[in-house]
C-alpha cells in the first residue's frame, strides 16, 4: 500500500526535476504564479465579495472567467492573450479595456505580465484545489529557494496571507543584525574607520571622494550638527590654530583672491585629527548637544504643547517631557533604557517621577473627547495613534496599515496590530501628579498672574452678564405678560450665600450665575418651559459671543494654569472609565483598577471601533517573536514593561536599525534606508546594507551609547569630506542620485536652526535650558489672527514680557498645534499631526517675505549691528567682525569694500528721520461671526502680559550709523552662506 | 532622483513651468531602481485630458456644517413631528444622540426653482435665479462628527489633519496656468476656520502646492512689505548686496543648483511684492458688477468681495481658490443664524455664477459648495424657541456648478427626516474622485511616494460618481 500511495509523488518529483512538457509547464506556472497573482490582485474586487462583484466579472473560477462580466465578453480567450481583456487591461495599453489592477500601484511588473500572457497562451489550464495543492508541495523546495520565503507569523485572517511569500530583498529589515567583517588596514599600519572601509566598498568604480573640508567648514558642520548653533569666532580661531593654522581678524588681506589662512588649513594631518577628536568631545560635552538631538526626537514623536482639534486645549505639563529627551541625550542614557522609560516609564517605577514624565511620550499625538462624539471612537483613535506611534518610533515600521487587514506587502498580520494594541488596552490618559525634581528648570512660574488676570476678567464678565439676563427676565415676564412671582423667589433662594455655588464643579472661576440657577430650580420644581424666560433671554449678539468667550475661556486656563503644577502629561494602568467630554486635566483616579471595564482587545474588522472579532493576548510583532524573552502578561499593569523588553532587545533587529539609521540622517542630511519611519518593503532600501547593520552591532556592543556612534561617525573620513567635489563631472556620472558619499552633502539650516543662529550672532540668546514654554514675538499679524476653536476664540499670541525670556531656544517656543509660528512653518518646520522621519527644505517665496521683511530678522539685523560696533573701533573693523560673527571667516577685499559702500549709501538714504518706537499693545478689537446668531460681533481682549513689555533694541534707540549698518547685517542674515551648512 | 531634489528649482510661489510638475517630472529622466522615482508618474497621461471641462476649481467652504434640512433638502416630515420627542433605534455612535432631543422643522419655506424645479429655501433668492446651473448632491457621508477633524476629510481627505488640500493635489497634478502667483489661494475669514491653516497644507506634497491664504485683514501675506519706513530704494540696495555676496558664494561652491534657486527666489518676492497688491485690487471693477456681488451693501459686501476676488483670479490663471464663510455651527436659534448667513453669501454667490457665465468661464470653472457636515433633524434640550441642529456625518448637501458638472439635477436623496443619505450614497472620497475627474485627473494615479507608501487624496481609492458628471 505504501509504495502505491508514495508513487505518484515520487514520480511528480521526478517530472518536476527533469524535462516537462509545454502543457505541464504552463499546468506549473498556473498554480506558481497565476493563482497567487489572481488572488492578491483581483479577488478582492472580482469574486471574494459576491455582493458586490466589480463590473460582474467574477475571477473565481474558469468558468465565471470565461462568461465574462457586463461586457459580456470572456474574460480570456485561452491561447490567444491578444485577444483576451485579461492580458489586454494589465497592460494597461488598450484603449478599450481599461487598466487594471484600477491604482496604478497595484499595477502588474513587467515579469507578471508576462506570466500571465504565457499561461492564456499555454490555454489557460485552470486545476482544482486538489492538484494545486499537489504540485505545490511537490515543488515546494524548488520554488521557495527561487520565490522567496514563507513568514512565520502569528497568522493571517485567510490561509493564503499566512502561506504567502517574501522576495528577501523586502524582508531586509526583519533579518537578524549581522555585523560584517570588515578589513580596516590599509597600507602600512595605518586603522581605517570601517565606516570609511564600508562606504570605500559601495564606491562607484571610478569616482574618487572629495577631499577633506577645511577648518572653517569642519566646526560649522560639527557644531550645528551636535549643537544646532554656530561656533563663536573664538572657537573657531582656536580650532584653526589647533589644526595648524591661523585666522588674520583684525587686518583684512589685500588680494581678494587669496583666501586668508584659515580658509585652507587642511585636516588631513595628525594634528588636525586630533583637534577633530578633542572638538568633538567638546560639543558632546555641551548642555545644547541635548537640545539638538531632542529636537529630531520631537520630530518624531510629535510634539506640542496643545492637543489639537476641536478645542486645541493646551497640555500645560508637556513641557517636561520636552525636558526629559534633552536630559536623556545630555546624559548619554542608553538608548535601550530610553525606549523603555518612555513607553513604561510608570511601570517601572511609579514613585519617580522623572519616569512618569517619559511616558508623555505616548501622550505626544493630537487627541479630543468632546461632546458631540462617543468614548468608544475616541478611545480608539488613542489606541490607533499610540500603536502606530511606538511602531514608527522605535521599529521603523508603520503599524496603521494592518488595523483594518492583513498587512498588504509585510509580515505583520492584523491580528499582530491587535495585539499590540492589548498592550495598551489598561493604559490610561492622566495630566498625573509627579512632584518637580531638582534638575528641572521651575523658573518664570510667577507668569500666571497673567492668566489669573484674564480669569478675573472673564469672572467678571459672566456675573456681569448674568445682571442682564436678571433684567431681561423681568422684561420677559412684562411683555409676555406672566407671573414672575415663582421666578422672583428662585432667584432670591439661589442668591443666598448658603446656596449660592461656584461655577459647575471641576471648572474654573467664580461668578454669579442666579439666571441658569433660577432655570433649574424652576424646572426640577416642575414649572412648565413656557412660563420662565428662556436660556440667555434678550441677549444681543455681543452679549451670545461675550458670554462664550468668558465661559471657555476659563475652561481653556484650566489647562494653562496646569503648567505651574507638579503633574506630567503621562499615564496611568487601569481599568478604561467612561467620559462623555474632556474640559478638565486628569487625575489618576483612586479606584482605577476597579472601576470601569477592564477592555478585551479583538481584531477590529475594517478598523471599526465597534466591530468584535477574535479576542487577543497583548503580544508583539510575531515575525519577530525570537526577540520576546518572557510573554507579556494580562494584568492591568505590566503589559508595557514586557513589551518594551522585547523592543529593546538587542535582537530585535528593527529596533537597533532604525535608530543608527536616524543617528545617520542625522549627520549626513540622508539616511541610509530612505524612510526612517518605514522600514517595510514599500519603503526605500538601504543604499549601504552592511554599514547599516556594522552600525547596529557596534551600537549595542557600545551599551546603546549615542555619544559613542556620534565619535565613531564623526572621526570618520566621510564626515569629514568637503561638499565640493573636484570633479563634478564624473561625480554626477557615477553618483547621480548622490549615495556615494563621495561628497558631504550641504544642507539648509532647518527653521530652527536659523532663528537660534541668528539669536547667537546678536549675542541675545538666552541658553537657559529647559522650563516652561517661551513666547517669542510672532509675526503680528499672525499673533492677532482671531483663532476658531470650540464656540469660541482662543487667546491672542502674547509675547514674554522681557527679551531674555523671548530669545530663547526654538526647542522652548510654545507649540501650538492650531497656531505655528509663521517663520518657522515656512522653513519646514514640520506639523506636529504626523511624525517627521526627515526635515525638507524647500525653497518658497513666503521664506523671503518672513526672513527679509519680517520683523524679527530685521530686530535681529539691528542688535548684530549694535553689538559689531561697541565691539570694533572702525568702520572696517566692524565689517570684519559681522563676517567673523555669522559666516565664522574674514570678509576678502572685495566684500569689505561693498559692505562699507553699502553702509554709506544707506546711512544717506536714511537721513534725519528717526523711526518711531514699537508701542506695546495692551488690547486687541477681535471681530468674529457669532455662532448663536450668525451676526459679527466684536469683543476686546486685554494682553495682560504686554503691560510689562520690553521691546528689543529699537532703531530709534541707536544712532543712524548703526541703523545703516543693520541692513549690511540684514543682507549677510539673508544670505546663503549664512542659512547653508557645508 | 533625490526627492528633494526633484524640486530644487521649484522657487515659484506658484510653478515654473506652465505644466504640472508631474508633467514637468516626467520629462526628466527617470530612474526606477529607488522608489522616489515613483513619483514621477509612469506617462504623461497626467496632463489634463481633452474631455475634462473644468480647468478651475473655486471651492465655497461654509465651515461650521450648513444644515441641508434649512437649505437644499427640505423635509415636510419634520413639520408633524415638531417638537416632538426624538427616539434613538440603532446603536448610540454619536454622544449628541444621548439624552432627551426632540424633532425640529425647518423655519424656511421652500420653492422649487428653475426649470429643474430645484428645491431650495425660499430665502436662498438669488441663487434661485441660477438653479439649473446648479447639480445638487445629497448623497455624501463622512466620518467624523467634530469640525476639525471633519474640515480636514473634506479639505484633504484625511481625518486626522497634515494631509495635502484638494488645491495642492490639484496644482500637482496640473500646474498653474499663472507663473507669477500661487496656483492654490485661500481666502479665509478674519477668524481662521477650526483646524487653522492645515486646511490649505500642502502635506507631503512639495511646499510650493501649500495654499497661500491672502488674509481678509492686514497685510494680505504675511510680510508681503517690508516694515514701515524702509523705502523700495533701501529695499533694492539690500536686495543687491544679497545677490552680490550670494554670487561671490555659488562661484566657491559650484555643482549647487539650490543656492541660484533660493537667489531667484528673492527677485521673485520683489516682483510680488508689487503685484500682489494690484491683482487684489477690485476698485477698479466697475459699478454694476460690485453691485451684482452685493459690494457696499453691510451683509454681502465682505463674501461679495471675496467672490469677485475669486472670479478675477480665475481669470489670472489660478487654478484653485477656496473661500471660507462661516461659522454654519447653528446649535441653536437657527432661524437667526442661518437666516443671517444665507442672506450674507446668496447674493454674492448667484453674482459668481452669473459673471463667470456672462464672461464664458462657468464651463472651465468648477464651483463647489459644501460644508464638512450636514445637521441633525433633531436637537438636545435646548427646547422652545431657542432650537437649532447638531452635527450629522450621515447627511448633507453639496452643489456643484459650472465645469462639467451634470447641471439642472439632483443626485441621491436622504431619508425622510435628513437623518441619512439612503440614495446615491458616497463616501467624501468618492466625493473627491470625482472632483479630481472633473478635472482631468484620475485619483488613483495622482499618487505622491512619501513614507513609504504611494499616497492619494482618497487615501485608498474611490470611485467616480457618475450621476453628477454631465
Amino acid at each position: 500500500m505504501k509504495t502505491s500511495i508514495a508513487l505518484p509523488f515520487a514520480l511528480l518529483l521526478s517530472v518536476a526535476a527533469t524535462a516537462v512538457s509545454a502543457d505541464e509547464q504552463t499546468e506549473l506556472l498556473f498554480v506558481r504564479r497565476i493563482a497567487p497573482l489572481l488572488h492578491e490582485k483581483c479577488l478582492a474586487c472580482h469574486g471574494n465579495d459576491e455582493a458586490k462583484i466589480s463590473g460582474g466579472l467574477d475571477m473565481r473560477t474558469l468558468a465565471s472567467m470565461l462568461k465574462g462580466g457586463d461586457s459580456e465578453t470572456p474574460g480570456l480567450t485561452a491561447g490567444k492573450p491578444k485577444e483576451s481583456p485579461l492580458y489586454l487591461a494589465v497592460t494597461r495599453q488598450h484603449a478599450d479595456w481599461s487598466p487594471m489592477p484600477p491604482k496604478e500601484a497595484d499595477k502588474l511588473d513587467a515579469e507578471q505580465i508576462s506570466w500571465v500572457k504565457d499561461w492564456i497562451a499555454g490555454g489557460a489550464p485552470w486545476l482544482d484545489e486538489a492538484r494545486m495543492q499537489a504540485i505545490a508541495k511537490a515543488h515546494e523546495a524548488k520554488w521557495s529557494l527561487e520565490d522567496g520565503t514563507v513568514m512565520k507569523t502569528s497568522g493571517g485572517l485567510s490561509q493564503e496571507w499566512s502561506n504567502r511569500k517574501y522576495k528577501p530583498d523586502g524582508l531586509w529589515a526583519y533579518q537578524p543584525v549581522r555585523r560584517p567583517d570588515v578589513e580596516t588596514r590599509r597600507q602600512g599600519d595605518e586603522e581605517r574607520n570601517p565606516i570609511d572601509s564600508l562606504i570605500a566598498k559601495k564606491l562607484p568604480a571610478g569616482l574618487e571622494p572629495a577631499p577633506a573640508a577645511d577648518a572653517i567648514t569642519f566646526i560649522r558642520r560639527a557644531s550645528f550638527d551636535l549643537t544646532g548653533l554656530p561656533p563663536t569666532p573664538e572657537e573657531v580661531a582656536a580650532f584653526v590654530k589647533e589644526c595648524g593654522g591661523e585666522i588674520q581678524t583684525k587686518r583684512v588681506r589685500e588680494n581678494a583672491d587669496t583666501p586668508s589662512p584659515g580658509l585652507i588649513i587642511s585636516l588631513s594631518s595628525p594634528q588636525a585629527d586630533k583637534a577633530i577628536a578633542s572638538l568633538i568631545e567638546r560639543l558632546l560635552e555641551s548642555p545644547h548637544y541635548g537640545e539638538r538631538m531632542a529636537q529630531h526626537w520631537l520630530d518624531v514623536t510629535r510634539y506640542a504643547d496643545s492637543s489639537g482639534f476641536s478645542n486645541d486645549y493646551e497640555r500645560g505639563n508637556a513641557w517636561r517631557y520636552r525636558d526629559y529627551v534633552v536630559r536623556a541625550f545630555n546624559s548619554d542614557k542608553p538608548y535601550d533604557q530610553f525606549i523603555k522609560e518612555q513607553i513604561a516609564g510608570d511601570e517601572i517605577d511609579p514613585d519617580n517621577p522623572e519616569l512618569i514624565i517619559a511616558t508623555g511620550f505616548l501622550r505626544m499625538g493630537p487627541w479630543e473627547l468632546t461632546g458631540m462624539e462617543v468614548e468608544k471612537i475616541a478611545r480608539q483613535r488613542f489606541l490607533d495613534d499610540v500603536v502606530n506611534s511606538t511602531g514608527e518610533t522605535f521599529l521603523a515600521h508603520s503599524l496603521q496599515c494592518a488595523r483594518c487587514h492583513d498587512h498588504k506587502f509585510d509580515p505583520v498580520p492584523t491580528r499582530d496590530y491587535y495585539s499590540i494594541q492589548a498592550v495598551f488596552a489598561t493604559t490610561q490618559l492622566s495630566e498625573r501628579a509627579a512632584p518637580f525634581l531638582p534638575v528641572e528648570n521651575t523658573n518664570g512660574f510667577e507668569e500666571r498672574t497673567y492668566l489669573e488676570k484674564t480669569l478675573a476678567e472673564h469672572e467678571a464678565m459672566l456675573s456681569r452678564l448674568d445682571a442682564v439676563l436678571l433684567e431681561n427676565a423681568q422684561r420677559w415676564f412684562k411683555d409676555n405678560a406672566k407671573d414672575p412671582t415663582k421666578w422672583n423667589t428662585a432667584v432670591e433662594a439661589a442668591s443666598k450665600p448658603s446656596t449660592r455655588k461656584q461655577g459647575p464643579a471641576k471648572r474654573l472661576g467664580v461668578y454669579s450665575d442666579l439666571f441658569s440657577a433660577a432655570r433649574i430650580a424652576l424646572t426640577n420644581a416642575g414649572v412648565l418651559e413656557s412660563d420662565f424666560p428662556p436660556k440667555f433671554v434678550g441677549f444681543t449678539p455681543e452679549q451670545f459671543g461675550l458670554e462664550r468667550v468668558a465661559r471657555k475661556g476659563l475652561e481653556r486656563l484650566r489647562w494653562e494654569l496646569d503648567r505651574y503644577e507638579p503633574y506630567a502629561l503621562a499615564v496611568y494602568g487601569g481599568r478604561t472609565r467612561q467620559y462623555k467630554t474632556i474640559f478638565t486635566p486628569l487625575r489618576v483616579p483612586a479606584d482605577r483598577m476597579t472601576m470601569g471595564e477592564l477592555e478585551e482587545t479583538c481584531v477590529l474588522p475594517g478598523g471599526d471601533p465597534f466591530g468584535s472579532g477574535e479576542k487577543v493576548k497583548p503580544g508583539v510583532l510575531s515575525v519577530l517573536a525570537a526577540a520576546q524573552k518572557s510573554p507579556i502578561p494580562d494584568s492591568i499593569e505590566g503589559r508595557r514593561m514586557t513589551f518594551a523588553d522585547w523592543v529593546a532587545n538587542a535582537e530585535n533587529p528593527l529596533t537597533t536599525r532604525a535608530i543608527v539609521n536616524r543617528i545617520w540622517l542625522w549627520h549626513f542630511d540622508q539616511p541610509i534606508a530612505g524612510n526612517p519611519n518605514n522600514f517595510g518593503s514599500t519603503g526605500k532600501k538601504p543604499t549601504h546594507p552592511e554599514l547599516l547593520d556594522w552600525l547596529a552591532a557596534t551600537f549595542v556592543e557600545k551599551g546603546w551609547s549615542f555619544k559613542a556612534m556620534h565619535r565613531i561617525i564623526m572621526n570618520s573620513e566621510a564626515y569629514r569630506r568637503s561638499a565640493t567635489h573636484p570633479d563634478l563631472k564624473t561625480l554626477a556620472d557615477k553618483d547621480p542620485i548622490g549615495t556615494s558619499y563621495a561628497v558631504f552633502k550641504p544642507r539648509r539650516l532647518t527653521a530652527e536652526e536659523l532663528r537660534d543662529a541668528m539669536l547667537i550672532v546678536t549675542g541675545e540668546l538666552n541658553p537657559m535650558l529647559g522650563g516652561i514654554p517661551n513666547r517669542p514675538e510672532i509675526n503680528l499679524e499672525a499673533a492677532l489672527q482671531p483663532r476658531q476653536v470650540m464656540g469660541t476664540f482662543a487667546a491672542a499670541w502674547t509675547p514674554n514680557p522681557l527679551p531674555q525670556q523671548r530669545h530663547r531656544r526654538s526647542l522652548y517656543a510654545l507649540k501650538i498645534r492650531g497656531l505655528p509660528d509663521p517663520l518657522q512653518e515656512v522653513f519646514n518646520a514640520p506639523s506636529p499631526d504626523f511624525s517627521c522621519e526627515r526635515r525638507e527644505a524647500s525653497t518658497v517665496t513666503p521664506q523671503v517675505f518672513s526672513l527679509f521683511n519680517g520683523q524679527s530678522t530685521q530686530s535681529r539685523a539691528l542688535a548684530l549691528a549694535n553689538r559689531v560696533v561697541k565691539e570694533t573701533r572702525s568702520d572696517e573693523e566692524a565689517i570684519a567682525r559681522v563676517f567673523a560673527i555669522t559666516f565664522s571667516r574674514p570678509p576678502n577685499a572685495e566684500e569689505l569694500q561693498s559692505c562699507i559702500a553699502h553702509w554709506r549709501d544707506i546711512e544717506a538714504l536714511l537721513g534725519e528721520e528717526v523711526p518711531a518706537a514699537q508701542k506695546p499693545l495692551l488690547e486687541v478689537r477681535r471681530d468674529a461671526i457669532e455662532e448663536n446668531t450668525g451676526e459679527k460681533f466684536s469683543f476686546n481682549e486685554t494682553l495682560h502680559a504686554y503691560a510689562e513689555f520690553v521691546p528689543d533694541l529699537q532703531p530709534a534707540d541707536v544712532p543712524a550709523h548703526t541703523r545703516a549698518l543693520a541692513d549690511v547685517c540684514l543682507a549677510l542674515l539673508n544670505s546663503n552662506e549664512f542659512a547653508y551648512v557645508y | 532622483m533625490e526627492d528633494n531634489q526633484m524640486y530644487r528649482r521649484d522657487t515659484l510661489l506658484g510653478m515654473s513651468s506652465i505644466l504640472g510638475t508631474i508633467a514637468f517630472n516626467s520629462m526628466l529622466k527617470a530612474d526606477d531602481t529607488q522608489p522616489s522615482s515613483l513619483n514621477i508618474p509612469p506617462s504623461a497621461s497626467l496632463l489634463q485630458p481633452s474631455f475634462a471641462k473644468a480647468k478651475n476649481v473655486i471651492f465655497l467652504m461654509m465651515e461650521g456644517g450648513p444644515s441641508h434640512i434649512d437649505t437644499f433638502d427640505p423635509k415636510p416630515m419634520l413639520e408633524k413631528l415638531h417638537l416632538r420627542e426624538f427616539v434613538r433605534e440603532e446603536q448610540q455612535i454619536s454622544a449628541m444622540q444621548s439624552g432627551k432631543r426632540y424633532y425640529v422643522q425647518s423655519p424656511f419655506k421652500f420653492v422649487k426653482a428653475g426649470q429643474s424645479g430645484a428645491d431650495m429655501a425660499e430665502n436662498w433668492m438669488h441663487l434661485a435665479k441660477v438653479a439649473d446651473d446648479i447639480c445638487f448632491f445629497r448623497g455624501c457621508t463622512v466620518d467624523s462628527v467634530n469640525h476639525p477633524t471633519a474640515m480636514y476629510q473634506m479639505n484633504c481627505g484625511n481625518r486626522f489633519g497634515g494631509d495635502p488640500g484638494i488645491g495642492a493635489w490639484v496644482n500637482y497634478g496640473l500646474g498653474s496656468i499663472n507663473q507669477d502667483l500661487p496656483g492654490f489661494i485661500v481666502l479665509p475669514e478674519v477668524s481662521y476656520p477650526q483646524g487653522g491653516s492645515a486646511n490649505w497644507s500642502n502635506g507631503y506634497l512639495p511646499a510650493k502646492f501649500q495654499g497661500t491664504p491672502l488674509r481678509a485683514k492686514g497685510s494680505p501675506i504675511l510680510d508681503l512689505t517690508p516694515p514701515a519706513g524702509v523705502s523700495t530704494a533701501r529695499q533694492r540696495k539690500n536686495l543687491d548686496l544679497i545677490a552680490k555676496l550670494n554670487t561671490e558664494h555659488a562661484a566657491k561652491h559650484p555643482g549647487h543648483d539650490e543656492l541660484a534657486a533660493r537667489m531667484d527666489n528673492y527677485e521673485l518676492a520683489f516682483r510680488m511684492q508689487m503685484q500682489v497688491p494690484e491683482t487684489l485690487d477690485i476698485s477698479k471693477e466697475d459699478a454694476k458688477t460690485k453691485e451684482l456681488y452685493g459690494i457696499g451693501n453691510d451683509a454681502t459686501d465682505s463674501f461679495g468681495r471675496k467672490c469677485l476676488l475669486a472670479r478675477k483670479l480665475v481669470e489670472k490663471g489660478v487654478r484653485f481658490v477656496q473661500l471660507y464663510n462661516g461659522s454654519w455651527d447653528s446649535h441653536d436659534y437657527i432661524e437667526r443664524a442661518h437666516g443671517n448667513l444665507v442672506r450674507g453669501v446668496d447674493q454674492p454667490i448667484a453674482a459668481l455664477i452669473t459673471d463667470l457665465k456672462q464672461r464664458g468661464l462657468l464651463e472651465s470653472t468648477l464651483i463647489v459648495w459644501c460644508g464638512e457636515f450636514g445637521r441633525t433633524p433633531d436637537n438636545g434640550v435646548r427646547g422652545g424657541t431657542a432650537y437649532g441642529r447638531d452635527h450629522n456625518p450621515n447627511a448633507m448637501t453639496i452643489w456643484l456648478a459650472g465645469g462639467g458638472c451634470n447641471a439642472g439635477h439632483t443626485i441621491g436623496a436622504t431619508d425622510e427626516l435628513g437623518m441619512e443619505a439612503v440614495e446615491g450614497k458616497a463616501h467624501i472620497r468618492d466625493f473627491h474622485v470625482t472632483l479630481l475627474q472633473l478635472l482631468g485627473l484620475d485619483d488613483n494615479k495622482l499618487t505622491f511616494y512619501h513614507a513609504g507608501r504611494f499616497k492619494q487624496l482618497s487615501q485608498f481609492g474611490g470611485t467616480v460618481i457618475k450621476d453628477l458628471i454631465s
